[in-house]
């Protein structure tokens, strides 16, 4: 039986999660930029648009948080934590993509060590994912052994059925068993046609670059000085990727009373890695911009088995200066062959 | 959360508050404290964990947190001592502190050295500088178990007189029968009664010349003495793999999510901070 929620049921839907506990998150436009918010009703969400400019990672790992208070006595330094508040919640509308970026990021923030800043906040949120039809020229999920439709990341998937009157609703994961259930009543078992996924063509080929890579002796190729020559080291690229997961500590106050906060970083920047001595790792934007790529498609898979990349393209759709992983791939391609 | 995977901690960037119980200063702004947790539970976790080679970001809330070894053996877990210089804005905060004050700590992070794996062996002992510290957990952690060793060979340099840290233990090395301690401080370091060795380290190592028969070299010290000593040790045939080092790299978070401390695929902070000098050449050496 095709359970299809119907788009004019989906007020119903977000009243039936509000009155189970869940906040309802979905895209919406503001100020020119989309991005993740709460929503009310169904009219604010904006579910035409392929891909949010700004990823679901801010939810799960927001741009800076708190993360302790601090005030210091002579005899005890009090400090109260901040943890994610705990409530359920429901991101609606996210695309395979930023779901799988999510997964992706899973082992990172949990091996050996766990941050509990992410897990709490993984553990108490549902992805509603709705399966791509439409794709543009900067989508690039299909290079990266992914596609318009991938599960991975997604609790419920939904797929656009013909003439957008709605969405073919599947139940993927337990964690999503409870949002289901509540909507179950809702949905409609009329037959209905499912709408072709996007076709998104491949743009590089992953195997030979990740065989590349591998080969030490590209390590020092001339190869990474001129395809980085345009980089700015603004950090756009990895403040919009949804895999990026470096950050800083940062205090805010003095050294009586103040809070320590987790913040975004880049490895585009210069001083992510400089020693206090002056001494730099990585001193050149080339070595910096190897760096991400190297992490995303070599170091990171050798841990995880999955590469740091679910092909979002936004890394190429934002940069100032047109480069990003996507030309980078290709270049590999061609010089590799 | 389990005990074993976040050192009994909810939340890993928690530090624990440490009491500054000792502070001695060991060189022109190098500065030795020794601290004590005011949390048994802390302490408690620490004394299950610590082994000699890992360590810990030390921090001053309002500045901010950074890295060093655990300089304390791990056969004296009663408190913590590191020896730091003092350089940026958390280290000139820790060297401003009294004996008295509060600090903060997380760890003890990373690998350590593998101390049994060296029992029945000579070891030979090599640090420059501000690097001692970390050679000298090792050395402590051996010493208290002094039996399980064979020859001990310390060969310590550094550019002055002044330079040289832990002066009273230097001493007390000396003094002992069951060491050889060689010192030695760069050309122009020397002063008017230093008895020592003036020169620079490997070219005196090799003057020294320990033989590398059953022995395991502990090498620490700043990247270009690491290099020369490492040219000097082949000479004296040692093989790479019976000479241990430790590499540092900036740190944030300390147990390999913050994405800045790795060489190549290497993460110091989880992999490392001890290596092989095998392991270390494996490395993109322009990563270093």
């Amino acid at each position: 039986m095709i359970q299809i929620l119907l788009r004019d049921k989906l007020d119903d839907c977000i009243t039936r999660w509000h009155a189970a506990g869940y906040d309802v998150i979905g895209p919406q436009k503001n100020n020119n930029v989309t991005r993740f918010a709460p929503v009310e009703k169904a009219s604010e969400l904006d579910l035409e648009i392929i891909l949010t400019d700004r990823t679901v990672k801010e939810l799960f790992f927001p741009q800076t948080e708190p993360m302790f208070r601090y005030r210091i006595g002579k005899q005890a330094i009090d400090t109260e934590e901040y943890l994610p508040p705990g409530r359920k919640r429901i991101i609606f509308g996210s695309r395979p993509c930023d779901a799988s970026a999510m997964a992706i990021d899973d082992p990172l923030f949990g091996w050996d060590f766990k941050d509990t800043y992410w897990f709490q906040r993984r553990n108490e949120t549902v992805m509603v994912t709705i399966a791509c039809t439409e794709s543009d020229d900067f989508c690039m999920c299909t290079s990266l052994k992914l596609a318009p439709d991938s599960p991975l990341g997604s609790d419920i998937m939904l797929r656009p059925v013909a003439g957008g009157k709605g969405w073919h609703v599947e139940l993927l994961s337990e964690r999503g068993r409870e949002a289901f259930d509540r909507i179950e009543a809702l949905l409609d078992d009329s037959a209905a046609e499912k709408e072709p996924i996007a076709n998104v063509p491949k743009r590089f080929d992953l195997d030979v670059c990740r065989e590349w890579l591998a080969d030490p002796e590209n390590f020092e190729s001339h190869f990474w000085k001129e395809i980085s020559i345009r980089c700015i080291g603004c950090g756009t690229c990895t403040f919009l990727c949804p895999t990026c997961h470096c950050f800083d500590f940062q205090d805010e106050g003095d050294t009586y009373s103040g809070i320590r906060r987790k913040n975004w970083d880049s490895c585009s920047f210069a001083l992510f890695t400089m020693h206090t001595s002056g001494h730099n790792p990585r001193s050149t934007q080339s070595s910096r911009w190897r760096q991400r790529i190297m992490h995303k498609f070599n170091y990171f898979p050798g841990k995880f088995s999955m590469n740091s990349c679910s092909g979002c393209g936004r890394c190429s759709r934002q940069c100032p200066v047109d480069m990003g992983i996507t030309e980078t791939l290709q270049e590999i391609t061609k010089t590799a062959k | 959360m389990t005990e074993k995977t976040n050192n009994g901690r909810q939340n890993i960037y928690k530090p624990a508050i440490m009491k500054i119980v000792d502070k001695r200063d060991e060189a022109p702004g190098v500065k030795t404290l020794r601290l004590e947790f005011l949390d048994p539970l802390d302490h408690e976790m620490f004394r299950l964990h610590y082994r000699t080679g890992m360590f810990g970001l030390y921090g001053i809330f309002g500045e901010g947190e950074s890295t060093f070894c655990v300089a304390s053996p791990e056969t004296r877990k009663e408190y913590i001592e590191c020896t730091f210089r003092q350089s940026g804005r958390v280290t000139s905060s820790l060297a401003n502190s009294e004996i008295g004050d509060l600090v903060t700590y997380r760890g003890p992070y990373g690998n350590r050295f593998p101390i049994e794996e060296f029992y029945g062996k000579n070891l030979l002992f090599i640090a420059g500088g501000i690097a001692l510290p970390p050679t000298r957990s090792v050395i402590w952690s051996c010493l208290d178990q002094r039996e399980k060793f064979g020859k001990v060979t310390i060969v310590y340099g550094a550019r002055t007189v002044a330079d040289l840290v832990y002066k009273h233990e230097l001493e007390e090395w000396q003094n002992r029968s069951d060491i050889d301690l060689v010192l030695t401080v760069d050309p122009g370091g020397e002063s008017p009664d230093w008895q020592h060795h003036v020169g620079f380290v490997p070219t005196v190592l090799e003057e020294a010349a320990p033989s590398p028969d059953n022995c395991i070299a502990v090498l620490c010290g700043p990247p270009i003495m690491i290099k020369f000593t490492l040219i000097s040790l082949r000479k004296l045939g040692f093989q790479e793999e019976n000479v241990y080092t430790t590499l540092e790299n900036r740190m944030k978070c300390g147990v390999g999510k913050c994405g800045r401390c790795n060489v190549g695929s290497v993460y110091i902070c989880k992999e490392g901070p001890v290596f092989t000098a095998a392991e270390v050449s494996k490395m993109p050496q322009s990563d270093l």
